[in-house]
């Protein structure tokens, strides 16, 4: 059963609302008149798509994939609920925001995603609400040579302050299958919001996710990205600044092996000024293990004294492994502080010796130097419940 | 044969020989200070011994408890009772001075990550550490750092011998341990290194300067020069180069005598 619109009728339009079947529907046709990415789009020129073909997965797994955990006593107001449950019921604040800042016509696996998304979670934070716990999502998959499409909308009201985590997790790490997993934020102003998307799928799979917040006047957005599973992962991390005084904190750490392939783009995109932005991508590969950063800030005409920061750091610990990292600037306005930078390099041969000096074996100081290479950045992770689950995870993966 | 033997020990960095025929003996319970003008190879000699990477062994052997340390890996050399403190201690961004000293005990004393029954309990380790510190006049709030990270010159070094005491090696190496530190750093830093001192340690202090060696009274005196000793003797030795400086072996305006 490929991805047709027999199987958008038979296995996700039942029940849906009618504003949605459309855009879905839409969304398909979209995809059916988008062709796959060649290596001649300046986007994919290192990210090979033609392995993959997304009619092998097309049975969908959806629903009861997703497990949401309600912090107790959420405040009145507060809504959470499975995506399409809240389509139904709240389509004043769903309608007008799904898939408007992840456009279905930004390629074929946007478009894919946004005609046959597989549920995930809507929250919405009403003005001045805080939330002092975190709300986490788990979304799973249960088996292998199917779809997990999960999406994601957050809306923070004025002033609302939470934070919230996607963890995408295999039940079976050998799975083959395509997984998806992309989020939209949308601050309102002067919002603070922390969202964390930790990525496990399993090592055979193929994924493509994005996640874009947009950042209202005064309002701070810390985007923390953690991407450990897939065979092929394309994921885009996204931040549009558009009222004064806007801030996005964009952090992301991978950890690929074997034969993993993960590609990240990002943006930074400052529409008006006094915003500020700081991404700060790290990753360690090993094995035969690649990767491809490519990172835009974007500093728009009318952007003046904008504060922008990007830098993507890579362990690279075998000789196999191989990192590609590619800064861009497109600077419109001169009175605006941009500093970016990218390393590619081993573990310092200094720092492996004098570890060792001390007694320490070599796989246990390796260990350590990684760890220690991701320390820094595991502390700006927003919350503590985050912060030890990506740890964990982290220290089981190094080994 | 003494406990730690080096034999004719020659050694290059990047394809030029520094080293050209070291031999030295180190009984435990001996002090050795080689002393050398810049560029004689001092660093080469320590960095040899400990196994750095970066220097190639051209020929020569050096034997501690029956084992030829040339082939073995750095942590080997330092679980065997090897410990040297770097002229310049590197910072290690991420990970902890404390996570540093106790894998590096629990190293030392074969905790491989199985065996718990080996690991050092938190209690010994805390009261160990409180201790060492005293000596070392510092205080704990450098435990929670980054290894090194944001230490003045001072605390780097004293900081090292942190680790020596810690670790209690037999056969300690000090890399100008001396060099950038004031007059109360080198009394702390010697007081700790004198209080180590006995029949289970033996030392090799590596300086340019005269000026430790007042704190730490070596039993022996070695004179480096173009990667060779040009001088074996006592005490004195240190005494004779206060005066003379390297002008018998080199001309050069480099005196041994710190010019503050």
């Amino acid at each position: 059963m490929p991805f047709t619109l027999e199987t958008l009728e038979k296995s996700v339009l039942q029940g849906e609302p009618d504003w949605l079947r459309e855009r879905r529907q839409s969304a398909l046709a979209t995809y059916e008149r988008l062709p796959m990415p060649s290596k001649t789009d300046e986007e994919w020129r290192r990210t090979d798509v033609s392995g993959f073909n997304p009619a092998e997965f097309s049975t969908l797994e959806h629903q009861n994939g997703l497990k949401l955990e309600r912090p107790s006593g959420l405040p009145p107001g507060v809504i959470l609920e499975p995506l399409r449950v809240a389509a139904k019921e709240h389509p004043d604040l769903v309608e007008p925001r799904l898939f408007a800042l992840l456009r279905a016509g930004r390629d074929r696996f946007a478009a894919l995603h946004a005609a046959f998304f597989t549920g995930g979670t809507f929250l919405y934070v009403p003005d001045g609400v805080e939330i002092d716990e975190p709300i986490l999502g788990q979304h799973f998959s249960h088996e292998g040579n199917n779809s997990v499409l999960p999406h994601t909308l957050i809306v923070a009201g004025r002033g609302a302050r939470f934070n919230y985590l996607d963890e995408y997790i295999a039940e079976d790490d050998a799975e083959a299958g395509y997984r998806s997993g992309s989020t939209e934020i949308f601050a309102g102003e002067g919002s603070q919001v922390g969202y964390v998307a930790v990525q496990k799928w399993g090592r055979h799979v193929w994924h493509f996710a994005d996640q874009r917040a947009e950042v209202q006047k005064d309002a701070a957005v810390k985007m923390f990205n953690v991407t450990l599973g897939g065979r092929f992962s394309k994921n885009r991390v996204e931040a549009s600044l558009v009222g004064q005084g806007a801030e996005a904190e964009l952090k992301a750490i991978y950890f690929a092996s074997g034969e993993q392939f993960f590609d990240f783009h990002t943006l930074q995109d400052h529409q008006v000024g006094n915003t500020r932005s700081d991404l700060l991508f790290k990753g360690a590969l090993q094995d035969t293990a690649r990767t491809v950063y490519a990172g835009l800030i974007k500093i728009e005409k009318h952007a003046a004294r904008s504060d922008a920061y990007q830098a993507n750091r890579n362990l690279v610990l075998s000789d196999e492994a191989m990192a590609t990292s590619i800064p861009m600037l497109e600077i419109d306005n001169n009175d605006v502080r941009c500093t970016h930078g990218a390393t590619v390099g081993p573990v310092d041969p200094d720092h492996m010796f004098y570890l060792r000096s001390r007694g320490i074996p070599e796989q246990t100081a390796k260990r350590m130097l990684i760890q220690g290479f991701f320390g820094a950045v595991l502390e700006r992770i927003p919350f503590e419940q985050a912060r030890n689950l990506v740890e964990a995870e982290l220290e089981s993966r190094i080994g | 044969m003494a406990d730690f033997e080096i034999r004719d020990l020659k050694a290059s960095v990047e394809g030029r020989q520094i080293l050209k025929g070291v031999t030295l003996g180190i009984n435990k319970g001996e002090v050795h200070a080689v002393m050398g003008p810049n560029g004689s190879g001092k660093s080469t000699l320590s960095h040899t011994l400990m196994g750095h990477p970066g220097y190639t062994v051209d020929g020569g052997e050096v034997t501690f408890k029956g084992k030829n340390v040339l082939e073995l890996e750095p942590d080997e050399r330092a679980r065997l009772g090897m410990f040297l403190a770097l002229q310049y201690p590197v910072v290690v961004p991420g990970i902890s001075m404390t996570n540093f000293l106790r894998t590096a005990l629990n190293a030392k004393r074969g905790y491989d990550g199985k065996d718990k029954s080996k690991q050092i309990s938190p209690k010994e380790f805390r009261s160990m550490l409180k201790t060492e510190l005293e000596v070392l006049h510092m205080d704990d709030s450098f435990l929670p750092r980054y290894i090194n990270d944001g230490f003045s010159g001072g605390e780097k070094k004293r900081a090292e011998i942190l680790q020596m005491a810690m670790l209690k090696p037999e056969i300690a190496i000090l890399d100008e341990t001396d060099s950038g530190l004031d007059i109360d750093s080198i009394k702390f830093v010697a007081e700790a290194v004198n209080r180590m001192r006995g029949p289970e340690l033996g030392v090799l202090i590596i300086t340019h300067y005269t000026r430790i060696l007042e704190f730490i009274k070596p039993d022996f005196v070695h004179v480096l020069v173009d990667g060779k000793f040009v001088l074996d003797g006592g005490p004195e030795i240190a005494d004779r180069l206060e005066k003379t400086g390297y002008s018998e072996w080199v001309k050069e305006e480099d005196s041994p005598k710190e010019v503050a």
